[in-house]
């Protein structure tokens, strides 16, 4: 027998032709004959079969495939059943017997080949980079029928068939490489790995399926995506030029295909129409040949010349098929992507609330669908949130693109005591639960003592020992009670903010930060229990404990005192204008403030690290304030402010 | 050290040289910084820039600074860190001021522009009876004094923490009415229309009442043909 015989397991020929890599149909999953780095665009489950006709003088219809596929993030698995790819040959063998009626009797042969069924995966790597395998099984039926003589009282022959099942498995290789959405490239191996049984009996030696490996290749033009243009190249020198569409649901297809192997030059096309929406599709494809289609051959040729195809062959005839796909998924298709994220403001614990009127982080999303999306942020950062926190949602038009904020709430009772490299998981989600995107960024979180150098938020350290203040305080008028009770209650303000100022100081020392920088602040427990601190310290120890009596309390920001910033207390005596006489006959002591409801309230500037009594850090408060704060008009120049606790 | 000695010694000097009493008749007295303690005022008697000066009736001071001299009639009361010249857009960012602390708290529930005196309901305009050695009497009158010695711009700025301190003044509408027109005199024809249109709510006699309107008259023409 000669060994030239040539029946390839596969080409890139399939029966609905050629479509590219394109995510807006869904043929490519079961189209192993061109894409065998198996890459597909469905978003979850994939279903599909193909049924057709062959016009071989009889119209023979068949069940040619049915597939599922599979997406698991960046996985990709596939499986198909293609009980219409085989090709049965009935051959004379040229051997005959002559009977005893003088009738002859021509002896027969029966091959068939099969490719029954495959299997396929593949690794999306990036956006430009997939890579995957196709294994399939073939199966090959030889039967023959051979005379065998019986030895007896007389010779004679009797009529025998012989036969012998080989088996043979396919493996192949794939890779995708998406240059731009113009430009896109595919190469494949060509019986990479074959795997099959022995052939024992020599009758049939040369008529097994030829493993001469090769190469495919691919290129794809897709200008825009109503017209997508490819070329296929397999190193046996068969080619395919394919002119594929979409447009307002509609799928359009024409592939012509040189076959090394028949004749004429361009030996056919499929032609394909078809619809489709995002949860099915549906394709009427054809092949026709341009050279006359035999029914029959001699053995003698088949013998010579061989098949390259067990679909596509001098054999096969015009085909019509229609394939049919169900896009099933559990999961919505993403609508919205996120670009990219930025942290804009470093995360201080303390701050509890602050990021959720000033967001931390700001995302850019964009509605990558073809309809207006509610894009909700939100972010977990590790260690802090347990859940998901949700910012509010943002509108965006199909094509737009926006910066979205994302909040977040710290809880009450998270700590930290140093601070720490976390990551934050920024998602936007758009139409479920799931979001449709989601990016991770390192976040420093700092501790519970770290403090941005903003004024304004040494509030948070102020209401943080709430309880603790209130508990010292408390006690401190309560042994005073005596005193207080003679009081005028107008003057109940102004005398337990002294009394309470006088009993804080005389176990405090004033001492600079003792990590020699402004990013640290004490709690108001911390600076009475180390008994010291510096003037970020004592000011907000001071305010804790006459806010937590009821007594409103500002920070005054010095912002420009040297170098460094001061600050220090004013609180409300609430005392109108008329009554200051009854604490100062220096009408420079103290300052008019408005209450909400448009009242005049005094208030007393307190120089929170004067520690020796209560009358002079008002002296020495009131003094910097009326210099800095009103003579030098620092409060209208932005250099002295007022920053009310509540 | 010896710089820094000298610098120390320098500062209450220069201050020394820019205010020192050249002339003291009758019950004048001075007080310093937060001190409660009056204490009286003799020729040479050197101010400090915190320093508050008054003066009782039928008493004066003449205070001879490096550049002026200002003459403080009787039942006044200025501070001395008044007495300095200061330009339109300084006398301007005061103002602001003046109405960034006048304004009520932020987020609070009652945020309306209500300019009554405490105690007063508004639409209670009526002249307080006022005794004339009223300490917030005594600071307008030194206000004006400021003003004719050729301060007008620190006397209104002195005026208005005079109200904001002392608020039954406010009811007084001839000290208003003059710090008024030094609103008008400089230009500042919107910070001048609101007072006059503030003036005009208090209970105003003819004359007074006359001046405001045609003041208003004359600001609403000035800012319409601008």
């Amino acid at each position: 027998m000669a060994l030239n015989f040539k029946i390839l397991p596969q080409s890139s020929f399939g029966l609905a032709g050629y479509w590219g890599l394109q995510e807006s149909v869904t043929i490519a999953f079961y189209n192993y004959e061109s894409n065998l780095s198996n890459y597909f665009g469905i978003k979850d489950w994939g279903i599909s079969l193909q049924y057709g006709a062959e016009f071989s003088g009889s119209v023979n219809s068949s069940l040619y495939l049915l597939a599922m596929a599979k997406k698991l993030g960046n996985h990709s698995l596939s499986a198909r059943f293609t009980p219409g790819y085989q090709k049965e040959f009935l051959f004379a063998t040229g051997e005959s017997i002559i009977i005893n009626d003088t009738t002859t009797q021509s002896l027969e042969a029966n091959y068939n080949y099969k490719e029954l069924f495959g299997l396929g995966y593949s690794y999306k790597f990036d956006e430009q980079f997939n890579a995957g395998l196709a294994v399939r099984f073939f199966s090959q039926d030889f039967n023959q029928q051979i005379v065998k003589p019986v030895f007896g009282d007389t010779l004679y022959l009797v009529r025998e068939t012989i036969g012998e099942k080989v088996n043979l498995w396919n493996v192949d290789l794939g890779f995708d490489y998406i240059l731009n959405k113009n430009f896109q490239f595919r190469i494949s191996s060509i019986n990479l790995i074959n795997i099959k049984d022995d052939l024992a009996i020599e009758e049939f030696q040369g008529f097994e399926m030829d493993q001469k490996r090769g190469a495919l290749l691919i290129a794809s033009y897709m200008p825009a995506e109503f017209i997508n243009l490819h070329v296929l190249y397999e190193t046996s020198n068969s080619f395919q030029v394919s002119a594929t569409g979409y447009s307002k649901g509609f799928t359009y297809g024409l592939t012509a295909f040189h076959d090394y192997y028949q004749e004429p030059y361009i030996a056919g096309v499929n032609p394909a129409v078809g619809y489709r929406t995002d949860l099915f599709e549906i394709l009427l494809s054809g092949v026709k040949y341009f050279s006359e289609r035999n029914t029959d051959a001699s053995f003698s040729r088949f013998y010579e010349e061989g098949i390259n195809n067990i679909i596509n062959n001098r054999y096969s005839f015009d085909k019509i098929v229609i394939s049919m796909a169900l896009n099933i998924s559990g999961t919505p298709e993403k609508q919205v992507e996120l670009i990219d994220v930025e942290i804009v403001r470093d995360i201080y614990p303390t701050f509890y609330d602050k990021y959720i009127e000033q967001p931390f982080a700001y995302g850019r999303v964009v509605n990558i669908s073809d309809k207006t999306i509610s894009v909700i942020p939100s972010v977990k950062i590790e260690g802090i949130t347990a859940d998901k926190i949700q910012s509010p949602p943002q509108t965006l038009a199909p094509g737009d693109t926006a910066k979205v904020p994302f909040y977040l709430i710290i809880p009450d009772k998270y700590m930290i005591d140093k601070a720490t490299l976390s990551y934050a998981d920024f998602y936007v989600t758009a139409s479920s639960t799931e979001p449709d995107a989601q990016l991770q960024k390192a976040a420093l979180i700092n501790g519970m003592n770290s403090w941005d150098g903003n004024v304004a938020n040494l509030r948070y350290f102020i209401k943080r020992d709430v309880d603790f203040s209130m508990n010292y305080s408390k006690n401190v008028i309560s042994s005073n009670k005596s005193v207080l009770d003679t009081i005028p209650s107008e003057l109940s303000a102004f005398y337990k903010s002294k009394i309470i100022f006088n009993d804080f100081v005389k176990m405090l020392v004033y001492t600079s930060d003792p990590r020699a920088s402004a990013e640290y602040v004490q709690f108001p427990k911390q600076t009475i229990e180390l008994k010291g601190g510096d003037c970020d310290d004592l000011s907000v120890a001071y305010s804790s404990l006459l806010e937590s009596v009821g007594i409103q309390t500002a920070l005054v920001d010095y912002k420009e005192d040297g170098e460094i910033r001061h600050v220090n207390v004013l609180f409300n005596t609430e005392l109108d204008p008329t009554q200051a006489k009854y604490i100062t006959a220096n009408d420079s002591k103290y300052f008019i403030r408005k209450s909400e409801q448009g009242n005049d309230e005094i208030w007393i500037p307190v120089e929170t690290t004067s520690l020796t009594d209560f009358d002079e850090a008002w002296n020495i408060g009131v003094e910097k304030f009326n210099r800095e704060a009103v003579n030098n008009l620092g409060l209208a120049a932005g250099k002295v402010e007022i920053i009310d606790v509540y | 050290m010896k710089t820094f000695l000298i610098l120390l010694l320098a500062v209450p000097l220069i201050v020394a040289q820019d205010f020192t009493v050249t002339e003291a008749n009758g019950d004048v007295k001075y007080r310093t910084g937060t001190s409660e303690e009056w204490l009286e005022v003799r020729e040479g008697t050197v101010f400090r820039s915190d320093d508050f000066v008054t003066t009782e009736a039928k008493s004066s001071v003449r205070i001879k600074s490096s550049k002026n001299i200002i003459n403080l009639q009787e039942l006044t009361a200025v501070s001395i860190s008044s007495i300095k010249a200061m330009s339109t857009d300084e006398l301007l960012l005061a103002l602001a001021m003046e109405d960034m602390i006048n304004a009520p708290k932020p987020n609070g529930k009652n945020n309306s522009s209500n300019t009554a005196v405490y105690g007063n309901k508004e639409g209670q305009n009526k002249n307080p009876e006022m005794k004339a050695d009223n300490f917030g009497i005594k600071r307008l009158n030194g206000a004006m004094q400021l003003a004719k010695n050729g301060f007008k711009e620190s006397s209104v700025v002195f005026a208005k923490e005079t109200y904001r301190k002392y608020p039954d003044t406010k009811q007084i509408s001839s000290y208003r009415i003059f710090f008024a027109d030094i609103l008008y005199e400089k230009g500042l024809y919107e910070e001048a229309l609101g007072e006059y249109l503030d003036i005009a709510k208090l209970q105003l006699n003819k004359e007074d009442k006359f001046k405001v309107e045609s003041q208003t008259q004359n600001i609403n023409k000035i800012l319409l043909n601008n």
